[in-house]
């Protein structure tokens, strides 16, 4: 199997899981943005919405990692630039959900 | 070693069709939901600076304004996630007639502002 098709299914693969995680999310960010500090805290530290709010950061910037490199490949000529952007990339869609899943583990009410 | 691909065309020498306007708003609401994630990111990191700190955010989002932003982000949500099951089922080989495609097309268009309202008013 090419990189090209491995890519194709990972981003299938994350779209598929990413569904149900979006529709569960907004549905929660809806009851949930614009009520006190001490509501907003207790959905974020109370379980399932730890494990699943982490669960979308991960697939989401998973995705968007992959697909956003593919507007990259339609875009870009350049390909050091295109090396330099998709690395920047890559970091940003770790780094970013990595430091949210430590502060969402560490919220208490 | 020099890139011999050639690269898309801009989109607009292209005749727009529902499909092309479907496949370019999809790539759009995909960058606005990252940015709306990497927003959420900072808005759950500003939760550990506590209470006193969270009451310019909470005014912020109480507001039409604000109101207005989320119920943005719920259309944004909802194109892509039924763009994206439209996707999918075009991934399984079916729905590519040119009279299906615009049926979808435009199932995701509508879709999209029907589940906004049902989702903002459940």
């Amino acid at each position: 199997m090419n990189s090209v098709t491995k890519k194709w299914l990972f981003l299938k693969a994350s779209s598929v899981v990413l569904i149900p995680l979006m529709v569960w999310f907004i549905l929660n960010l809806v009851s949930v943005f614009d009520k006190d500090y001490i509501e907003v805290v207790s959905f974020f530290s109370k379980q399932p919405s730890k494990l699943l709010v982490s669960l979308l950061l991960i697939f989401a910037y998973f995705f968007s990692a992959l697909s956003i490199s593919e507007v990259f490949e339609d875009y870009i000529q350049d390909e050091k630039f295109k090396n330099v952007a998709n690395k920047a990339l890559n970091i940003f869609a770790i780094i970013m959900p990595l430091i949210t899943i430590i502060i969402l583990f560490n919220l208490t009410v | 070693m020099e890139n011999k691909n050639p690269l898309s065309p801009h989109i607009q020498i292209y005749r727009w069709h529902i499909s092309s306007l479907v496949s370019i708003s999809h790539r759009i609401t995909g960058i606005i939901n990252i940015i709306a994630i990497t927003v959420i990111c900072f808005w759950i990191a500003s939760l550990l600076l506590g209470e006193a700190s969270y009451e310019f955010t909470k005014i912020f989002l109480q507001s039409i304004f604000g109101k207005f932003i989320i119920l943005a982000l719920i259309w944004s949500f909802s194109f892509q996630i039924l763009s994206e099951i439209r996707h999918l089922i075009m991934d399984l080989g079916y729905g590519f007639e040119l009279k299906m495609t615009n049926i979808t097309g435009l199932l995701v268009i509508f879709g999209s502002f029907i589940l906004t309202v049902l989702i903002y008013l459940i």
